[in-house]
């Protein structure tokens, strides 16, 4: 019985009601029927005593004129009392009077003699003397016998208890059927869209409040609750996307080197006696392994920042040293792109308690992601100042600046400004992040500002008083070898293997030209008709796929083979290629004889 | 033989029939007189008497009695000590043409009617409640009438006559009563 119970908060509703009116019930028939027995033996002598007083004052003139008819006569009035089975007078002197047997009842043996006032209880009948007083004085005695059945009424008793207690259980069930209604439902709707949210992953779900009890605030809770889990898996995703698309990014920037390493390679085997071209060669994959090296300190700084294990070694530091040495490193970039650097250092040296390498690693991040999002030609200004009790560094630029959404998400670990597909600039997007992580292992803050997109931005770094390394991209000069009587055209913005390409086609006899953007690659096909065209997908200005379609539309350009190299070789990525007009698909790093194949299939 | 056996239970149905009617009696020593004289204390008690009828608190309840000494004997024996509406008690043997000043109760025996009418109308003035043991009691002016019948005495009531000594009987007292003869 008790296991259906257990498991339905409706029938435990239904049974602490009913029980609840059986017990009270119960206990207030059992206390009813206890008084109301005492009461009735009390109620019922007193009532047959009134009775035979009566009687006694009714007969007292028979008794004294001696008149045992009327006597006989006064007794019949008992008739009209049903309970009374006998009565009888009698004389002073104790001889039976007059008598009277409840017609029907069979015959009854009257005591011989009167007993004292008072009554007895015997069996089912009361018995009962009462002396007759007139003028003060005894003259006879008056019996009666009637009914005393407690019984009968108890039985009364326990049939109006009974359909009493039908009755209110009766109404203990519609009772309790509400009050399960007011309980469960709201509880099996807070159930039923946790179900829902879990079968669906909505988290905007939400349970519907009806009541203010405690009910009420389970439902408020549970929906704060739903609230902080939908943003922890909103979070969640937004931590996996990123890291998904560091992931891509990270493929994508370790295989770019890896193109121009094979070219020079195999340019080094074409030409094992030129020692010029061999110099190139060597000197471009020193360039391109420098290039891994960033890359893979970087991914080793980020897996200490996720473990935790990021540690700076302190010791006294002129700033302006360690400034000196970030812009070393960055200058050659900075100047690539043709940016004006201005600089603004205090005179005074300026120290702080830090790592130095670590420092000059913040600064010349900063200055090269300066480098990075402006547009050529732009100008970089950096100033190292004393105020207060902190040296500061900035670094502005008039580059493409922030949206003030992005202001916040931009120390996140992956984020990157720039997505487009003209990214230029190859990183990983943990720069930001471990800058930020370093100042304040420093004791010092790094924040940002900008007026808004376009209108450039301004990195501050902190430092309480007591200062890296990325890439130098430098453009590498075409080279060209030739080979077979093949018009190709190849644009990539990646100059190395733009270049290493170049050379290795040009070695074969091939007639070459080498572009390094997409508005490049336009107007050099116009004039040199190409037979084949090896296009980047992620190129400055116009982007592949706009080459692409543009060269299908172009009558000079449009029979010509167009091959898409790039570092995304995800099967929408070959999908969108074909879309494009693009006849084939590389991914970098693109091997010489696949190339090869392609040369000669058409 | 048979005679003795016939006379023998002559005897016993003789004997029988003498305990049965012994038994029957009111009582084995009641006479006629000593239940009147028992019934005559008892009226007493069922009549409201009139506040005038006694000068003072502690004046006497008188019940007088007039030709009838079987009658005044039996009271003589039962009225010491005993009182009415907490008054003594006390007995008057009248002789024809005595006074009934004071009179509460007054009994009569049997007597010429012409003699008895005169006697109760002086008790009707005199405001004494008058009690008879004639045929016509009532009709020659008392209140009470003793009669005998089947060997026991009852009474009859006259409401009318009671009312003009200035007394009133109790109704309960009525329902013993043989007769009743209603106020004018």
């Amino acid at each position: 019985m008790l296991e259906p119970i257990r498991h339905s908060l409706r029938r435990k509703v239904i049974l602490l009601v009913l029980s609840a009116t059986v017990a009270a019930l119960t206990l207030s028939a059992l206390g009813l029927v206890v008084y109301d027995l005492r009461a009735y033996e009390q109620q019922w002598t007193s009532d047959l005593v009134t009775q035979a007083e009566i009687l006694a004052r009714a007969s007292a003139p028979a008794l004294a004129f001696d008149d045992r008819s009327t006597a006989a006569t006064d007794l019949t009035l008992m008739k009209v009392r049903p309970q009374v089975h006998a009565a009888a007078i009698y004389t002073r002197g104790g001889d039976l009077f007059a008598t009277y047997t409840r017609p029907g009842a069979e015959e009854i043996a009257f005591p011989q003699r009167p007993a004292a006032d008072g009554y007895t209880i015997e069996g089912d009948e009361l018995r009962l003397f009462r002396r007759v007083i007139e003028g003060g004085e005894t003259i006879g005695t008056v019996y009666l016998r009637a009914a005393y059945v407690p019984w009968e009424r108890l039985v009364d008793y326990l049939t109006i208890l009974g359909v009493v207690m039908l009755a209110s259980l009766a109404l203990a069930a519609l009772l309790s059927g509400w009050l399960q209604a007011a309980i469960t439902v709201p509880i099996l709707e807070v159930a039923h869209t946790a179900r829902e949210v879990i079968d669906q992953r909505d988290y905007s779900l939400r349970a519907r409040k009806t009541t203010d009890d405690e009910i009420g605030q389970l439902v408020d809770s549970f929906n704060a609750m739903l609230a902080e889990a939908g943003r922890r898996a909103e979070a969640l995703r937004e931590a996996d996307r990123r890291k998904d698309e560091f992931l891509a990014t990270l493929a994508h920037e370790l295989r770019n080197p890896l193109a121009p390493l094979r070219n020079a390679l195999e340019i080094l085997r074409l030409s094992p006696s030129d020692p010029a071209r061999a110099e190139k060669a060597r000197a471009m994959m020193e360039r391109q392994v420098n290039q891994m090296v960033r890359l893979v300190d970087d991914l080793l700084d980020v897996s200490r920042i996720t473990t935790g294990k990021l540690a700076i070694r302190k010791s006294t530091t002129e700033l302006q040293a360690t400034l000196r040495d970030a812009l070393e490193t960055v200058r050659p970039f900075v100047a690539a792109a043709g940016h004006e650097l201005a600089l603004d250092i205090a005179a005074e040296p300026i120290c702080v308690e830090g790592d130095s390498t670590r420092l000059a690693q913040v600064f010349s991040n900063l200055v090269n992601n300066a480098a990075k999002y402006t547009e050529p030609g732009g100008r970089i200004e950096v100033s190292l100042a004393k105020e207060g009790a902190e040296a500061v560094v900035r670094v502005r630029d008039n580059g493409i600046g922030l949206e003030p959404k992005s202001l916040a998400s931009i120390f996140d670990m992956f984020v990157q400004v720039d997505r487009t597909l003209e990214r230029t600039q190859a990183g990983l997007g943990v720069g930001l992040t471990l800058a930020r992580r370093l100042v304040a292992l420093h004791g010092g803050s790094l924040s940002v500002r900008s007026e808004g997109a376009g209108k450039g931005s301004e990195f501050e770094v902190r430092l309480p008083l007591a200062g890296a390394i990325l890439p130098d991209s430098e453009k590498v000069r075409r080279a060209d070898t030739g080979e077979e009587p093949r018009r190709i055209l190849i644009a990539d913005d990646n100059a190395d293997f733009a270049n290493s390409l170049g050379a290795l086609l040009s070695g074969r006899g091939h007639e070459v030209r080498v572009v390094y953007d997409g508005a490049e690659a336009l107007a050099t096909a116009a004039r040199f008709n190409p037979d084949f065209a090896f296009l980047d997908i992620g190129m400055p200005r116009v982007h592949g796929y706009e080459v692409a379609r543009r060269l299908r539309e172009a009558p000079g350009t449009a029979a010509c083979v167009l091959v898409a190299v790039t570092g995304w070789g995800q099967e929408d990525d070959r999908q969108r290629a074909r879309e494009a007009g693009f006849d084939r698909h590389l991914v970098k790093p693109a091997a010489p004889e696949d190339i090869e194949t392609i040369l000669k299939s058409y | 033989m048979n005679a003795l056996r016939r006379a023998s239970w002559r005897l016993a149905v003789i004997l029988a029939a003498a305990a049965a009617s012994l038994a029957q009696a009111q009582r084995p020593e009641a006479t006629e007189a000593s239940v009147e004289a028992a019934f005559l204390y008892k009226f007493a008690g069922y009549v409201e008497w009139s506040p005038l009828a006694f000068p003072s608190d502690d004046s006497a309840f008188v019940i007088s009695v007039m030709g009838s000494e079987e009658v005044a004997a039996e009271l003589a024996k039962i009225l010491p000590g005993r009182s009415v509406a907490g008054h003594p008690v006390v007995l008057r043997r009248l002789r024809d043409g005595e006074s009934l000043r004071g009179t509460h109760l007054l009994f009569v025996g049997r007597m010429e009617p012409a003699r008895l009418q005169a006697i109760l109308r002086a008790a009707q003035q005199q405001g004494a409640l008058a009690v008879t043991e004639t045929d016509r009691g009532l009709e020659l002016g008392a209140a009470i009438n003793f009669v005998l019948a089947a060997d026991r005495v009852g009474f009859e009531v006259s409401l009318e006559a009671a009312e003009k000594s200035g007394h009133r009987i109790s109704s309960r007292m009525l329902t013993v009563a043989r007769r009743v003869i209603p106020k004018a």
